[in-house]
């Protein structure tokens, strides 16, 4: 049986905060654009054709509710579809779609349907962010007074001691993904804010939230929802002639609380080309890598879908990749932990311009989860669907913005993460 | 066989159980309010219309009676002003957060003994919040640090006090304290200077930012609640 799974369809009801709209009628929305590309899906084939839907949702906090997607399913019209909800914090939506690839990998569906939101809006700000911030452990972490832009200010911190990375740099990837939301018309930041492109000064000029971050350098929160429609081989040429296939798929996963990194005993000598990278005047931990400086789970995540997909060198072979960004410097580890780059040089693609939108390997171009918004199991749903339509070249058709298509891109990379990079999830995309 | 319970009460901080009762009826889901709002909507920039939506405001309250488990001596410790970890005595790693069980691969999950530790430690990585938790926004911009206990092999994080945010750097020597009054949780534990600090290398146009940043974030305080 051939393992391909490929993706037939992907929509997205835009990120805004807030949206006021009902979780089951964006996600309505989402669904509907899916129908509307693919007129030869049946709602009732879901259950006489045996096919499946995946769901993705972060917090039962936020929606006031468990067991949300029962009311989603419900409202689809899906009752009786067999149906799980995936969820690990800000990794939920990656994991749902992985897990829909392996579920149609595994021959026992056909078709599988993902679909994921969140409405961030209804509590008050500060009870947001101890909703996230509870993803952390309750009795060790969340409890030393720090929100989650306080322990990623501390990575980040430590990213600059160990590296040398500077204000300047987090400020450049801010500029970078806000000015590439612009044309994006599922995008929170223009939504909110307009039109005109920002600059470092702007960003500097934006509140400080937990030093180095400042409020342009942080995730947006965020109301919305997204559909993405995989299959198999076969289903796939049926229902479109211009598939996009996930070639690809990992996950990782690191410690729950961030200060048991530098010595942990699991991670000695996993990585011994990273471990020897360290300056020979900072104390050196147990585990040198990832310390707190970079992301473990991304790492073991991204190397299981490149041999998933075959891929030797994922610089030269990759055309594209949204990166899971709620904090800047996420952007400057990942390109690290995914090997574009060795550790610590992270800023140097960005400071050669290699992942600017003219770049060599162009990153964010949705805005990602500063600018086209994180509403967290949405987030990565929403990122897979912008690089399936640059690998399908639809952006001229789904953003009204066929100057941001880029030509001929061959392959693409989504990552996923949640907590300070608990777990993880990755995939490969190709034409 | 024996049955485990009933538990019995050796010590007790008493809550008022009277204001909790009600704080939790308040908390009851029946709307307080409601407002209805016109807003542009629809799923794509392209694509909006005016549609009209009601909100309530409804509010939600949960009280949760949470054990530490056999991790509590930590807790215990701070109620007396002392800072337990545990040690696994096959591999010897230490470990505060205190584990149970030792998590090295090798020691297939070994249960691991009590010491005490020394109230010393190092900052491993630090921040400075601008926006701390609502209870602790009079004590902004506030000093959090992963600080790495003398001995351990694991990092805590706390916040710091007499400090300078400017100055506060990795590598800094730090006491560990814990609060006269102990409330029970990882609040309890906060960390001082135990040296001079050395502040991080920052160019002039980052130090004059660094120090516009924290003169507004001290507005906002002042502003908030009032002149120290």
């Amino acid at each position: 049986m051939s393992k391909k799974v490929g993706i037939v369809a992907g929509s997205i009801s835009r990120f805004d905060n807030p949206r006021h709209t009902l979780q089951e009628e964006m996600c309505a929305e989402a669904v509907k654009m899916i129908l509307d590309d693919v007129p030869d899906l049946e709602i009732g084939d879901f259950i006489k054709k045996g096919y499946a839907c995946c769901y993705s949702y972060f917090s039962d906090i936020l929606e006031q509710q468990q067991c949300m997607h029962w009311i989603i399913h419900d409202y689809l019209g899906l009752s009786g579809v067999p149906a799980f909800r995936v969820e690990s914090g800000g990794a939920t939506p990656i994991d749902a779609v992985v897990n829909a690839a392996l579920w149609i990998r595994s021959g026992m569906f056909p078709v599988v349907l993902v679909v994921g939101w969140e409405k961030m809006n209804e509590l008050p700000i500060q009870k947001v962010n101890e909703a996230i911030a509870i993803a952390g452990d309750t009795d060790w972490d969340f409890v030393s007074g720090f929100t989650y832009n306080a322990f990623y200010a501390t990575l980040e911190t430590r990213r600059m001691h160990v590296y040398g990375e500077t204000e300047e740099d987090l400020a450049e990837v801010a500029v970078l993904c806000h000015n590439n939301s612009l044309d994006n018309p599922y995008a929170q930041w223009p939504a909110q804010h307009g039109f005109s492109k920002i600059t470092v000064e702007d960003v500097y000029k934006s509140r400080l939230i937990s030093w180095p971050y400042r409020l342009l350098e942080c995730a947006m929160t965020s109301e919305g929802a997204s559909a993405l429609l995989l299959a198999n081989e076969e289903m796939t040429k049926k229902l479109t002639d211009n598939p996009v296939w996930i070639t690809g798929v990992g996950f990782g996963t690191d410690t729950m609380r961030p200060g048991d990194r530098p010595d942990n005993p699991a991670w000695k000598g996993l990585y011994p080309e990273d471990e020897k990278i360290w300056p020979k005047t900072i104390p050196r931990p147990l585990s040198p890598y990832p310390d707190l400086t970079n992301f473990g789970s991304l790492r073991v995540a991204a190397r299981m879908a490149y041999k998933d997909a075959g891929i030797k060198n994922p610089r030269k072979e990759i055309s594209l990749v949204e990166i899971f960004d709620p904090y800047a410097g996420v952007v400057l580890a990942g390109l690290e932990d995914f090997d574009f780059c060795k550790r610590g040089e992270g800023k140097k693609l960005l400071r050669e311009g290699v992942i600017a939108p003219d770049g060599e390997l162009p990153c964010q171009l949705s805005g990602a989860l500063t600018a086209q918004g994180h509403a967290v199991g949405s987030t990565s749903i929403a990122q897979v669907v912008d690089v399936y339509w640059q690998l399908s070249n639809q952006i001229g058709k789904k953003w009204g913005a066929p100057g941001r298509q880029l030509s001929k891109p061959k392959r693409g990379f989504v990552h996923g993460h949640g907590g300070t990079g608990c777990q993880a999830g990755a995939v490969v995309l190709e034409v | 066989m024996k049955q485990p319970g009933p538990e019995k009460v050796l010590r007790e901080q008493k809550i008022d159980e009277k204001y909790w009762e009600n704080w939790e009826r308040e908390g009851g889901w029946r709307p307080v309010g409601w407002k209805i709002v016109e807003m542009n909507d629809g799923p794509t920039l392209n694509d909006l219309k005016p549609e009209q939506f009601m909100i309530v405001h409804r509010p939600h309250a949960d009280f949760y009676h949470h054990s530490y488990g056999k991790v509590s001596k930590f807790f215990m410790g701070l109620l007396e002003g002392k800072l337990y970890g545990t040690k696994c005595p096959k591999c010897g790693l230490v470990y505060c957060p205190p584990r149970a069980h030792c998590y090295n691969p090798k020691c297939r999950l070994q249960e691991t003994v009590w010491i005490e530790l020394p109230k010393k430690g190092e900052v491993h990585s630090y921040t400075v919040m601008a926006i701390a938790w609502p209870s602790m926004a009079h004590l902004q911009p506030l000093v959090g640090a992963m600080v790495r206990i003398e001995g351990t092999n694991t990092c805590l994080p706390m916040t710091m006090r007499n400090i300078d945010p400017e100055k506060v750097n990795i590598g800094l020597k730090v006491n560990i304290h814990i609060e006269k009054q102990p409330k029970g949780d990882l609040l309890d534990v906060y960390a001082t200077p135990a040296e001079e600090p050395k502040p991080p290398k920052r160019t002039p146009e980052e130090l004059k930012r660094f120090r516009e940043d924290m003169e507004k974030t001290l507005a906002w305080v002042r502003k908030t609640f009032g002149p120290k």
